[in-house]
Parts: structure tokens; C-alpha cells; sequence
């Protein structure tokens, strides 16, 4: 399974489905093996997902001739 | 009567100086009652009556005094008009030139809510089956409001503590009046080709008439358009507006948008972190269970002393031995009977090089009982789950028992179990493990006839 392809929230359901099956005492050792490890790898990535990005404020406006622009913006919270 | 000096008057002027009577005489009046007859020109000018249980006048409303009307006229409505009667010159019909209509009972607002919800609602803008779903994680949020408001305050707020490493994009509105709605439909457009993956759109508390602009039609058919999940968050819990029901997602408030816009990062992360204990605990204990299995099966006897099953094996071996040899007595004293009995075509080499082919044969099969208990057992050491499975299949008595073979009679469908039950030509049943055979006999041989052939061979 490509990981880098998923987006959040299909590694999330991914994961979930993995849970559901590590859950079925059926399952063979060699298979709760491979899910174990898959289900690993989901929640991992979903860990990643979570943390990948920076905060960011920024304002969208139109510039003279028209163009979207945008550029930073701070908005004071404190009070 | 002198016909000259009495005033005759022609039609045209008689129109024209009633139509200056009545302007002046009522130039500014309102009048009230139900409308009837309407008909909306071109979606431009509009054409009725008002009438009540008598009587009725008709109404002229043009274009540029009915565009500036919140609710819609239309069939049975209780409405008052203000305006001034004129004639229509080329009918001679009087008529109320209609510049300004308000309702009656309802409020303007309430009744143009109720009227613009109905319509949108029939073309289905609320249907629920195309409501976006909102995305769980999205990586940017584009929010439309007012840029100085305490609304963007409280949702940033909210967004550093719920996701702290959100990333928000904002587009300026003013969010008060009719006007806010044209700005909000740009603002949409916009943020969606700058490339958001949900938009907000939200403004504070007021009355009807604050957002009025979320009431819009044209704003209503925006929301409708974007391809992008939407949430509307305006005024308090208690504040409706047409907006609210044709976004993917209404928020009670600006607040409750903020919440909905993204996960709480520290929850799903502590989730995620118990998902991962619960899988972990999960395989540990299927560890710890297969090697107990494994532990009880390599404990039996099978591993412990293969050697026994060795035993086993020799026997299965000897067995087979002693089979092939009495093959060979049998084989040998037919031919030694045919030879008695023919005086000729006994080629002792050919019976020779038999006997050597059999040997081999029991010598190879010999190799391979070892061969394949060897096999066997290191099998089964790498493979834990097919070994309970195999192990039963494969059980000396389960192999002994391929070799046994029931005999019926056919025709009586009697167990034979002596050849003096059966005489030649006969048809017989062979029942086997999997299965039976049908045969014919074609020679039946006493087993006596074979030891004297035996005992003749050697002597």
C-alpha cells in the first residue's frame, strides 16, 4: 500500500478496518502479522498527517490588476 | 340650445384632463387589499389588482420602484400600496401607479424569508443529498467575513487550540446589509480558485435586517455553486438564515464553525496512540497464544522421538514388503504353471529381471519412507498452522487404511470375503475410501494354488 497517496482520512478508515480485523481471533499468525504491521505503518502516517503542517494566518485579496494575492496576517488573540 | 357654445370635448382631452384631475387630486394615497390578477411583465414591470370583497383597482408597479422590494408580490397576498392614480390615456382606464409596497400582518422580512426558503427549497438547494461532507483534517480553511470583527478573533482562537498548526485564509467582507451578498458570492469564488478545502462563512449576532445579505438569493445561489464544503455560521444559536440551509453545514455560531472546521488535534492524536496499544496488545497475544500451540505440539512424541514414527513407517514398509513378494510368488507360479501346462514359453530371464525390477522398486520406496518422514518433520517445525491439519491426515493408521478395499457381489450386492464366493465373469463392487470400482473377474487365483507354486519354485 502506497502510504504517501493517502490522504488523512482514508488512512484513518484504513486503520480502523485493520483494527476490526486484528480484533477476529480467526485470523491466522502470519495474517495478524501482516496487519499488525500495516496497521502500524496507518497510524503512523496518520501521526505524520497530523503534525505535517505550520500555522498559518494569511488575507486573499485581489491586487491592482486583478491577481489573488495573498500575504500574512496577524490577529492578536490574547485578550 | 346654441350647439356652439357648448364645449365638446374629444376624447383625447377629456382623458387628459381627468388623468390631470385625479393626479392632483390623489397624488400620494395608499391603498390596501389583496392581490389578484398579477402578472409580472418580463420579470420587469408588474401588473394586478388589489381588490376586496366589492370591487377592485388595478395597479401598475414598474421596474425601478418594484427591484427594490425584499418580499415578492404575488397571487392573494394582503399588501398596501402607496402611489398616485393616473389614466391610461388609451383605454380611458384609471389606474394606481405603485412606487413603494409593504405587508400586511407579516413583517416584509419574514414574509420575503418565507418566500425565498420555499422557492430555493422546491428546487432543491436543501436537498440532504447534496451536502458536502466537511473534511476531517482539511489543510486549508478559507474563511469569509469581516477582517476587524470579534468573530475572525474567536474563531483563530479557537482554531490555536483545537489544531494549532492550522492554516486559515481569509477574505474580507463586510458581513452587514444587502450589500454584504454580493461581496460574500466574490469572496466564494475567490477562495475557491486561490484553493481552499473548506470555506467558512460567518458574521455575528444582529437583526433580520444586519444579515440581511445571508438572506439573499443571489448569495443562496452561490453556496448552491461552490464546489467547495461550506459551513454558515451567522449570528446566534437562534438566528436562522437562508444561507444556513443551503450550506453543507450550518454552525450555530461562528464559534461552533471553528470546532466543526477541523479536529481536535490532541484527541484524535491520543486515539490514534490507543489504537496503536490495542493492536499491539492484540498480536502480542496472538504470539504468546501460537507459541503456546506451538510449545504442546512439538512436546508430542512425533518431535520428541521421531524415531517411533520411523517405526512406523518400517512396518508400513515391510508390510508393503511382504505384499510385493507374494506378487512375485504368485507371479512366478503362474508362469510355473503355464509352463507345466504348455511345456514351453518359460523364459526364465524375463522372470529374473522382474524380480530385479521389484526389488528395486521396494529398495526406492524404502528410500522414500525416509526421505519423507524427514521431510515431514521438518515440515511441520516450520509451519505451525498447517500442522495440527496435516498431522491428522497423515497419521500411520489413515495411510495403512488407504490400502483396504471392500469386495461385493454385484448382482446380490453380498460382502465377498472368500473366492468361492465369486465365480469368473461375475461382475464385483469395489468399495475404496473415496469411492468404488466396478469389475469383472477375470481370473480367480486360491491362495492355496499359490504356495504350492511357491514351495514348487523353491523345491
Amino acid at each position: 500500500m502506497k502510504m504517501d497517496k493517502l490522504d488523512f482520512e482514508e488512512a484513518l478508515k484504513k486503520l480502523e478496518e485493520v483494527v476490526k480485523e486484528l480484533e477476529n481471533e480467526e485470523i491466522s499468525l502470519e495474517d495478524s502479522m501482516h496487519k499488525f504491521e500495516l496497521g502500524i505503518k496507518l497510524s503512523s502516517h496518520c501521526l505524520k498527517k497530523l503534525n505535517e503542517a505550520e500555522q498559518k494566518i494569511e488575507e486573499l485579496t485581489r491586487s491592482e490588476d486583478g491577481r489573488l494575492v495573498t500575504k500574512e496576517l496577524e490577529i492578536d488573540t490574547d485578550n | 340650445m346654441d350647439i356652439n357654445s357648448t364645449k365638446i370635448y374629444s376624447v383625447s382631452e377629456l382623458n387628459h384632463l381627468i388623468r390631470q384631475d385625479l393626479e392632483s387630486s390623489f397624488s400620494n394615497i395608499w391603498l390596501e387589499g389583496e392581490v389578484s390578477n398579477f402578472f409580472f411583465h418580463n420579470r420587469k414591470h408588474m401588473y394586478f389588482d388589489l381588490k376586496d370583497e366589492d370591487s377592485k383597482v388595478k395597479i401598475v408597479m414598474f421596474y425601478q420602484n418594484n427591484r427594490k422590494l425584499l418580499f415578492e408580490i404575488e397571487e392573494g397576498l394582503h399588501i398596501q400600496v402607496n402611489g398616485y392614480i393616473s389614466i391610461y390615456k388609451k383605454r380611458g382606464e384609471y389606474q394606481l401607479i405603485a412606487l413603494e409596497a409593504r405587508t400586511v400582518g407579516k413583517g416584509a422580512f419574514v414574509l420575503a424569508f418565507e418566500q425565498l426558503k420555499e422557492k430555493l427549497s422546491k428546487k432543491g438547494f436543501f436537498d440532504t443529498g447534496i451536502k458536502k461532507k466537511i473534511p476531517l483534517l482539511p489543510e486549508k480553511i478559507g474563511i469569509a467575513t469581516s477582517i476587524d470583527g470579534a468573530v475572525l478573533k474567536d474563531i483563530v482562537s479557537i482554531l490555536k487550540s483545537r489544531f494549532p498548526n492550522f492554516h486559515l485564509t481569509v477574505r474580507n467582507v463586510s458581513v452587514g446589509g444587502m450589500k454584504s451578498a454580493s461581496e460574500i458570492c466574490s469572496a466564494l469564488e475567490d477562495l475557491c480558485s486561490h484553493g481552499v478545502d473548506v470555506i467558512i462563512i460567518a458574521r455575528g449576532g444582529g437583526s433580520m435586517e444586519d444579515f440581511w445579505g445571508f438572506n439573499s438569493e443571489e448569495l443562496a445561489c452561490s453556496i448552491h455553486k461552490c464546489k467547495v464544503p461550506l459551513i454558515s455560521a451567522v449570528g446566534h444559536q437562534t438566528d436562522f438564515t437562508i444561507s444556513d440551509f443551503v450550506a453543507d453545514l450550518r454552525a450555530a455560531t461562528p464559534s461552533v464553525a471553528a470546532e466543526k472546521v477541523i479536529l481536535d488535534k490532541k484527541k484524535v492524536t491520543g486515539d490514534i496512540e490507543n489504537i496503536i496499544s490495542a493492536m499491539l496488545e492484540k498480536t502480542l497475544w496472538r504470539l504468546r497464544t501460537s507459541r503456546k500451540q506451538f510449545l504442546t505440539l512439538i512436546d508430542r512424541r512425533y518431535f520428541k522421538r521421531p524415531i517411533i514414527m520411523l517405526g512406523n513407517r518400517y512396518q508400513d514398509v515391510s508390510i508393503t514388503r511382504r505384499d510385493f513378494s507374494e506378487n512375485i510368488s504368485r507371479i512366478i507360479g503362474r508362469k510355473k504353471t503355464e509352463r507345466v501346462r504348455a511345456t514351453s514359453g518359460l523364459v526364465p530371464d524375463r522372470i529374473l529381471s522382474k524380480v530385479n525390477s521389484y526389488r528395486l522398486t521396494i529398495k526406492n520406496n524404502d528410500l522414500q519412507w525416509r526421505y519423507s518422514v524427514i521431510n515431514y518433520v521438518a515440515n511441520k517445525k516450520k509451519y505451525i498452522n498447517f500442522m495440527l491439519e496435516s498431522l491428522e491426515k497423515n497419521t500411520p493408521v489413515n495411510i495403512i487404511k488407504r490400502g483396504f478395499a471392500t469386495v461385493y457381489d454385484a448382482k446380490t450386492g453380498k460382502n465377498v470375503n472368500t473366492v468361492d464366493m465369486i465365480s469368473r465373469g461375475e461382475d464385483i463392487k469395489v468399495c475404496l475410501r473415496d469411492g468404488q470400482i466396478k469389475a469383472r473377474v477375470f481370473e480367480i487365483l486360491k491362495k492355496s494354488l499359490l504356495r504350492s507354486g511357491n514351495k514348487n519354485e523353491d523345491g
